[in-house]
């Protein structure tokens, strides 16, 4: 608790000095005889009052203190307390050998009580338990008071002050000439509430007054001792003797001593910690007034103790010039304030100037988490981007630009150009909604990076961050994806269009997503788009019309034809490529195939699906190609079924697919028309027997015999035809017996059920006496009842109201028919 | 002086006694702060300080006296353990007379204390051991005798140091459940009332 520094504070301040001779009439010993008196009066109320006869016992009392029912005794061997209730009493504690008298102080008003051990102030409270830890005065004192929050000691010719609740040594008041006899200190008696401490030397009096918190702080920070005040400050805080609003205002006034001082990082701290100090009070360190923002600074001095704010740079040219002065005085052997770390190990200018700016960095991205007004965040945004430029930091730039941010873009444009950060420049008009700029600078990083221009290690630092989240990515893709993503949600058809084409050419999947995003509030017109898409780049024309059909539900049909015909095309590219490539291995074949299998199944999944393209066109471009299905599709789609079935029996010899189409068609004369086919296939192919019979097997019943056998060429071989004829009649006469067999079958199940039904009406049922009708509760005795097939039985009137389908026990024979194990169909 | 619910906090005086330099007031200040300092002042008096403890769902709020092991403030001890709840004999292990002395305190605890008072043995400065004079099994031995229990520790390294008090702690919650009466403890010829209003474990 003691402390070694010297304590410098000034608690206590003097207002009056007595002399003698303002004191005339008055004995100027008298506060010394006085003291004296009261050791007496003790005595005397010893002797007064009738329970003192027991601390009478304790030998040669020299020091007592009465609060409350407490009488504590200092003899020269130790402390006792008493109860005057009862006048019994024991030992606090003793004291040590040859120590000096004791002494007893009450504190508090009386709650509670020094005992003092040499130079060590135990506190205890009335029942004589200690309080708090032991004070430690640097001299053994003469006299103690109280003039809360502080302890007002004298002893060896000075008075120190100590603070009451942790015993810090705060402030020592020199009263020279020792020998002149002692010094005595007196405060009002409560000791709580009075402000004035009066300090008697043999000649004079002196009065002392409390000097407040704030004062006390202020002059600590007058004279620049900054530890002192924060933790003065500290301890004021903690007892509650300081406002918050005042708080706040001390850090500030701090924040800005340091800053003066060039201690920016412990400056900035303070204005952290100072919750009604405004943003914009260091906007003036920051731009040179006049500015956008000058108005808004408010003009707050606080204690005066700094310069107004000016510019970072002057701050510290001027704070330097001081620390050579500091320094020159420092070799000649005078005393300054300035910072020894500082004097020690100057700092350099540029230095200095990051850590400034560092700081006020970091001081404004925490005013951007305050509820401020809109200018004065307008004024936080463009001068934090200010400082990220200042220290380059392109990485919080650009965090900065491309979020939701309140930079004034005209501040920063020129700035950011000249600087080269085109990129933020790009991201801060993204943001900002200026959808054209953004773009139009995005293009041009997209050249310079394309045509090598920036050369990619000056690029790194900048693609740095993006890398991580999106992979490696050269500037010119990030490029791309940042302009498709202004692009996406624009509903600037020509702004669009017109910036789709280099998107394209450096990522068609971009170029399709900003197509066909539906961010965008207005959809772009589809023929504005299909005619702005480079012919070249088939793979955006087909996925936006895929799009506008699948996705938008488009029924124009001059979309579904093209989107047809491209599909074609693509189709038709790919097999000649597949086919035309010998060269390759197994896995590039594979995949190859794979790719075309997909495409035509596309194809021929829309062809099948639209009914809105035009067949013809789309028959007139593939009409060369190997499509076959997909040229029996179109020839459906025109009812052409002689050459769907031509396609599907003879070209791909589907010969399943084939029938299935005559299934569809659904009129007899169809098999037929597929049996010609087979029979005669022309173009010189020979008759397909095997295919023939097999649909006589399949579909035999359906033909008519006699259509057949005309049909049955005369150079059939006897041995095929007699087959074919017999499995035709075949075919029906197992036909109908099958018919056969399914109807006698059904005529077992219906006689089972009836025999079970039989069954069910010829249960019997008991009744007694007892039974009753399960609906209205009434006896059955003789009455006529009716028994249900959950075996409810009711009495015949119930039934009649109830009817045939319902049972009283809730089940509704309509809806939930009742099954027992019993009625299965045995066979 | 009914037995605290879970959630209550309970309040316990605890004293620490000990040799001068045994490393009382480094104890402490690494519990309460988790600090160490190399050149810690020899304490005057006595300290106090307040530190609250959380075990399982119960809280104690120690009442924390450090004593000064200084010879001529021993005549104040009694003041300080008088009605502790717990108390921490503290020697230092590169120092046999030291452990002669926490002895003694064992001794005069036992004596002149309260017998409910939780008592701990703490060898500190268990970081030097290159520089040991006292066996752990000597202390060890002592201590399941003495019925106290023994931890050596190291302020500096924060060894162990929690651990005494969470012990402590636990021990006395333990106690607390097993038997309601007050820690307090009644001075000679005082009369009881007195002690009550500010014994250790009232609130
Ligand atoms: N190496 C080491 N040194 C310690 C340890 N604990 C305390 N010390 C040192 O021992 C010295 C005395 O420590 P204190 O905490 O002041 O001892 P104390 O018991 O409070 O002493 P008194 O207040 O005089 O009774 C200090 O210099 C501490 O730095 C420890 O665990 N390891
Ligand atoms: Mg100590």
């Amino acid at each position: 608790m003691g402390s070694n520094t010297p304590p410098s504070r000034a608690a206590l301040e003097p207002f009056a000095t007595l002399d003698p001779a303002a004191l005339a009439g008055l004995p100027v010993s008298s506060p010394l005889t006085k003291l004296l008196l009261v050791d007496l009066t003790l005595h005397d109320a010893d002797e007064l009052e009738v329970r003192t006869r027991d601390i009478a016992l304790v030998d040669g009392v020299k020091a007592l203190a009465w609060v409350g029912d407490s009488v504590f005794v200092g003899t020269a061997s130790g402390y006792s307390l008493f109860s005057t209730t009862n006048a019994q009493g024991g030992d606090i504690f003793t004291l040590p050998e040859s120590s000096r008298p004791p002494r007893v102080k009450p504190l508090s008003g009386g709650d509670e009580v020094m005992l003092l051990v040499d130079n060590v102030g135990v506190v205890v409270d009335r029942s004589g338990h200690p309080v708090g830890s032991s004070f430690v005065f640097n001299t053994t004192p003469d006299c103690i008071a109280e003039v809360y929050p502080y302890v007002v000691v004298a002893g060896d010719s000075k008075v120190d002050v100590y603070r009451r609740k942790n015993g810090a040594h705060l402030q020592a008041i020199p009263f020279a000439r020792p020998g002149t006899g002692g010094l005595i200190v007196a405060s009002e008696d409560a000791g709580i509430g009075s402000d004035v401490v009066v300090i008697a030397t043999a000649y004079k009096v002196f009065c002392y007054r409390k000097v407040s918190a704030v004062e006390q702080i202020k002059a600590l920070l007058r004279r620049k001792s900054y530890a002192e005040a924060i933790s003065l400050l500290q301890e004021f805080e903690a007892d509650g003797e300081i406002s918050n609003d005042m708080i706040s205002f001390v850090h500030a006034q701090l924040g800005f001593l340091l800053f003066f001082d060039l201690r920016f990082e412990d400056a900035v701290n303070h204005f952290l910690l100072s919750e009604t100090m405004q943003p914009a009070e260091i906007f003036p360190f920051i731009m040179r007034d006049p500015n956008r923002w000058s108005d808004l600074v408010p003009r707050k001095r606080y204690w005066g103790l700094h310069a107004p704010p000016k510019p970072l740079e002057e701050v510290i040219d001027d704070g330097l010039v001081t620390l050579q002065q500091a320094l020159f005085l420092k070799k000649a052997g005078v005393d300054t304030v300035v910072d020894d770390d500082f004097l020690s190990n100057p700092p350099s200018r540029a230095d200095l100037l990051e850590v400034a700016i560092r700081n006020i960095i970091r001081y404004l991205c925490a005013s951007r988490e305050k509820d401020l007004s809109s200018s004065e965040m307008e004024g936080v945004d463009t001068l934090l981007m200010y400082l990220y430029r200042a220290l380059n930091l392109v990485d919080d730039m650009e965090k900065l630009a491309s979020s939701q941010n309140s930079c004034v873009v005209e501040e920063l444009e020129s700035l950011l150009d000249d600087s080269g950060h085109l990129r933020t420049l790009a991201f801060l008009y993204g943001s900002k909604g200026m959808c054209s700029k953004s773009l139009g600078i995005w293009r041009i990083l997209a050249r310079n990076y394309s045509t090598g221009l920036w050369k990619d290690h000056a690029i790194l630092p900048e693609t740095d961050s993006l890398e991580t989240s999106v992979g490696k990515m050269s500037g010119e893709e990030i490029a791309a994806v940042e302009a498709s993503k202004i692009l996406q949600a624009s509903s600037d058809q020509d702004l669009v269009l017109e910036h789709l084409g280099w998107v394209a050419d450096i990522d068609q999947e971009l170029a399709t997503a900003i197509l066909t995003s539906e961010m965008r509030e207005k959809q772009l017109s589809p023929e504005k788009v299909v005619a702005a898409i480079d012919p070249e780049k088939v793979g955006i024309h087909q996925r936006y019309l895929q799009w506008l059909i699948e996705e938008q539900e488009c029924d124009e049909p001059h979309y579904h034809t093209s989107y047809a015909l491209s599909l074609s095309r693509s189709a038709m590219d790919a097999v000649r490529l597949g086919s035309n490539n010998e060269e390759r291995n197994n896995k590039e074949f594979d995949s190859d195939m794979q790719f075309i299998y997909l495409l035509r199944e596309r194809l021929q999944f829309f062809l099948q699906s639209s009914d809105l393209y035009d067949p013809e066109e789309v028959l007139y471009v593939i009409s060369e190609s190997e499509l076959w299905l997909e040229k029996a599709i179109l020839y459906r789609k025109m009812g052409q079924e002689n050459i769907v079935l031509q396609i599907l029996a003879l070209k791909l010899e589907d010969s399943e697919a084939a029938e299935q189409y005559c299934a569809e068609i659904g009129r007899d004369d169809a098999y037929i028309q597929l049996l010609d086919l087979y029979l005669d296939p022309k173009n010189g192919k020979g008759p397909m027997f095997t295919a023939a019979v097999r649909l006589l097997h399949n579909h035999g019943e359906s033909l008519d015999p006699i259509q057949v056998l005309e049909r049955l060429s005369a150079d059939m071989p006897l041995q095929l035809a007699s087959d074919t004829i017999l499995r035709m009649l075949r075919a029906r006469v197992h036909h109908h017996r099958q018919g056969q067999i399914v109807h006698n079958l059904s005529r077992a199940t219906n006689l089972d059920a009836r025999l079970t039904r039989l069954e069910e009406r010829s249960r019997h049922v008991q009744l007694t006496d007892e039974s009753i009708c399960d609906s209205c509760r009434a006896r059955l005795g003789t009455k006529l009842f009716v028994m249900y097939p959950d075996d409810s039985v009711v009495c015949y009137r119930c039934y009649r109201n109830q009817g045939d389908s319902a049972s009283p026990h809730g089940r509704n024979f309509r809806k939930g028919g009742i099954f027992k194990q019993s009625w299965l169909v045995s066979r | 002086m009914a037995a605290n619910p879970g959630n209550k906090i309970r309040n316990a005086k605890l004293v620490l006694l000990g040799d001068v330099g045994t490393g009382k007031s480094s104890l402490v200040l690494r519990f309460v702060k988790g600090q160490f300092v190399e050149f810690q002042e020899s304490t005057i008096g006595a300290a106090f300080f307040s530190q609250t403890l959380a075990v399982n769902d119960e809280t104690v709020k120690f009442e924390i006296w450090d004593t000064a092991g200084q010879e001529r403030y021993h005549s104040l001890a009694p003041m300080y353990y008088r009605g502790a709840a717990a108390a921490i004999v503290v020697y230092d292990i590169t120092n046999a007379a030291s452990f002669t002395r926490a002895k003694k305190w064992v001794q005069e605890l036992q004596a002149q204390g309260n017998p409910n008072t939780i008592m701990a043995l703490a060898g500190n400065k268990a970081d030097m051991i290159e520089a040991r004079q006292v066996p752990a099994e000597e202390a060890r031995t002592y201590a399941q005798e003495n019925g106290l229990f023994f931890m050596e520790t190291s302020a500096k390294t924060a060894i162990n140091v929690n651990d005494v008090f969470h012990e402590i702690a636990k021990r006395l919650l333990q106690g607390q459940q097993a038997q309601n009466t007050p820690a307090g403890m009644v001075l000679n010829q005082r009369p009881a009332e007195r002690m009550v209003s500010s014994s250790s474990c009232c609130s």
